[in-house]
């Protein structure tokens, strides 16, 4: 069980582990006047050094992005059930989407800011909402579409409503799908959330932790924030396998098998 | 067989064809001066400065090539620099000069240091802390010798002094221009942590008049000017000084020095031609700022001429805010004001800005002292003791 849990992670730590102490060799020998990139003992001091800001900047980033994503979720989720379901909504539905999703967030963010207030959660949520929904939406029709012709014959055989069919063929078909753009969706809402920060709003945030350090020429602060919203975005990413791996036990079963 | 493997690799080249010729269309060379368009309401439009306009009948294949960064968009804060190139002054001395437009993520200090710049304009803070951060930088003219930052709120908050901004919003641009705000709430006894809810502003003013924030930070020479280019939806007419409080650091004794003439210490140090070229640079910028003092219409029309974003009224209302905070310079224009760099410095550290006292060499005064020197023997007034502010009349929108 150790060897296997080794023998799995194995590879990913030497290849992590070992960039890293390249990282840190190199500059130790080349020393470059290389403010704009540190070396990694730097990043982690200056993340220990200011933990308590990094942490507070954290919670309130990690907020908005937990908060957006479950909302842009069940939004892309509910959008793509509407959308499988009846074509018109397919005809008008799909292209809104499409629209949406192409509007640059520079252009949205003051906009948000102005209609629901600068300080208000809600702006910065709804930038958040915007990025995450168009993946879900987009994969989770897909899934629920790309059906075997012959499953979707079988249940016209057993007279099934679209209910039925909905539920014991097209969301199992599906859940991979879904589950694909739910990790996608969990980095892009960190993104979101960090970004829609730059454009005014709370100072203790990732954001402007981040983009006031770099314009104070302070790198390794700067660098130390990024750190803490890529783990960030892992933890959101590992926790999206979990719950996957909790909703189709089928699945891991059989990818293990293979191996 | 064999045609169908050619036909893929022919596929193949004609994508890679096609992703070179995108690839090589969109990098373009990234001049150090480009700008972003930001997200801030007033100043969304940005133009390259443009080199004003008769530089004279010099040769320009003699002139020495500078180029000097800007801190902000092209505007009246730095009309001496745009009056030294079309007046002359910069090809008098020999020297042909660019001026780089600056920006929200452009930093002076880090374009300085890197080369992409000569010389660069910055606020003592914000050129203090990448000094400490290693960008080895030194202050060779204070130009500005006041603050002009200022923490603004309509008159009927009742916020007059530091004090009234326990339990506020307080708005502020961070990047470097907040510390000012911060050590004054702490000079009263405010936590900026915990007394009050410190927001990130724009660099508008719209946050203040939609009431999102109570109180906005501003220059007297830009933001503040903005609001009085407002309409007042209650009154139909703009808004008039007497509608908006301020509250002015120098005031509470937290005032930082601002615009200073920047470069690069070490090149100082060890090239003769760098040290000449920054006193003839220096010489003939001072000089510029003397003709917009004396000269305050032609000096707008230049500022106008090199393309900002903001107005007429709005440039001259910002050049007449300008002199005030240059002249009258009992000093000479340029020459370090050790009280107000000591209060700088002190503010820096108890803030906890800079980790200690900044190591000799932070400014230095023999350039300038050369530059004014040269200038006296022109016959150029670098004192200003004469000059007194206009009244400026601000139309909507700056116009």
């Amino acid at each position: 069980m150790i060897r296997k849990a080794i023998r799995a992670a194995g590879p990913a730590l030497v290849i992590g582990v070992g960039g890293i102490a390249l990282w840190e060799i190199s500059f130790a020998i080349i020393q470059p006047d290389g403010f704009v990139l540190p070396a990694p003992s730097e990043i982690l001091a200056a993340f220990t050094e200011n933990i308590d800001e990094i942490w507070v900047a954290t919670k309130n980033t990690g907020y908005i992005a937990i908060t957006g994503l479950i909302a842009g979720v069940i939004l892309g989720v509910l959008w793509a059930l509407l959308v499988s379901r009846y074509r018109t909504a397919n005809e008008t539905l799909t292209p809104l989407a499409i629209a949406l999703n192409a509007i640059p967030i520079i252009a949205l963010a003051p906009i948000f800011n102005a209609w629901f207030g600068l300080l208000s959660p809600v702006s910065n949520q709804s930038i958040v909402i915007i990025l995450v929904f168009f993946p879900v939406f987009i994969n989770t029709t897909k899934g629920l579409t790309a059906v075997k012709p012959a499953e979707l014959e079988l249940m016209r055989s057993y007279a099934a409503p679209p209910r039925e069919v909905a539920r014991k063929v097209r969301i199992p078909n599906a859940m991979p799908y879904f589950f694909t753009a739910l990790k996608i969706a969990s980095s892009l809402a960190v993104i979101g959330a960090i970004v829609a920060e730059y454009f005014g709003g709370r100072q203790d945030a990732l954001g402007p932790l981040i983009v006031q350090n770099a314009g104070l020429t302070r790198y390794a602060d700067a660098w130390a924030a990024v750190l803490a919203g890529s783990l960030l975005g892992i933890v959101l990413y590992l926790l999206s396998g979990i719950f996957e791996r909790a909703s189709m036990p089928w699945e891991h079963a059989a990818e293990t098998a293979g191996s | 067989m064999n045609t169908k493997v050619k036909r893929g690799w022919t596929r193949w080249l004609i994508v890679l064809a096609v992703f070179a010729m995108v690839a090589a269309a969109c990098s373009s060379s990234d001049d150090s001066g480009s700008t972003e368009t930001t997200a801030a309401a007033a100043a969304t439009e940005t133009t390259a400065a443009s080199s004003g306009g008769d530089a004279g009948d010099v040769a320009t294949q003699d002139l020495i090539p500078v180029k000097l960064q800007l801190q902000w968009f092209t505007q009246a804060q730095f009309a001496g620099y745009f009056a030294a190139l079309d007046q002359g002054y910069y090809a008098l001395a020999g020297l042909d000069v660019e001026i780089l437009e600056g920006g929200v993520d452009i930093v002076p200090a880090t374009v300085l240091d890197s080369g992409a710049a000569d010389f660069a304009i910055s606020w003592v803070p914000r050129g203090l802390v990448p000094r400490e951060e290693g960008l080895n930088i030194t202050n060779i003219a204070q130009v500005f010798q006041r603050s002009a930052t200022l923490q603004v709120s309509f008159a009927d908050s009742g916020i007059t002094k530091a004090e009234d901004l326990a339990g506020k919003t307080v708005g502020n641009w961070g990047f470097g221009n907040e510390f000012e705000l911060l050590a004054g709430m702490r000079s009263v006894g405010l936590d900026p942590d915990a007394d009050v809810t410190l927001v990130q502003q724009q660099f508008d003013m719209l946050a203040l008049i939609s009431g999102d924030i109570d109180a906005a930070q501003a220059m007297t020479y830009n933001e503040y000017a903005q609001v009085l280019e407002t309409v007042n939806p209650d009154t139909g007419e703009l808004f008039q000084p007497e509608d908006l409080a301020v509250i002015d650091w120098n005031d509470v004794g937290t005032a930082m020095l601002q615009d200073a003439i920047w470069a690069d210490a070490d090149k100082l140090d060890s090239d003769e031609e760098y040290k000449s070229i920054a006193v003839k640079f220096v010489e003939a910028s001072l000089r510029g700022w003397a003709f917009c003092r004396d000269e305050f219409d032609a000096c707008v029309d230049i500022v106008l001429a090199a393309g900002p974003t903001l107005g007429e009224s709005h440039q001259a209302w910002q050049l007449n805010e300008i002199n005030n905070l240059i002249w009258p310079s009992p000093q000479g224009v340029g020459s370090m004001d050790s009280d107000l760099w000591n209060q700088t410095v002190e503010v820096a550290v108890s803030e906890g800005i800079l980790a200690e006292e900044p190591t000799d060499g932070a400014y230095r005064t023999d350039i300038v002292i050369l530059a004014q020197a040269n200038l006296a023997v022109r016959g150029i007034d670098f004192q200003g003791m004469d000059w007194t502010p206009k009244t400026i009349e601000l139309l909507e929108g700056g116009e």
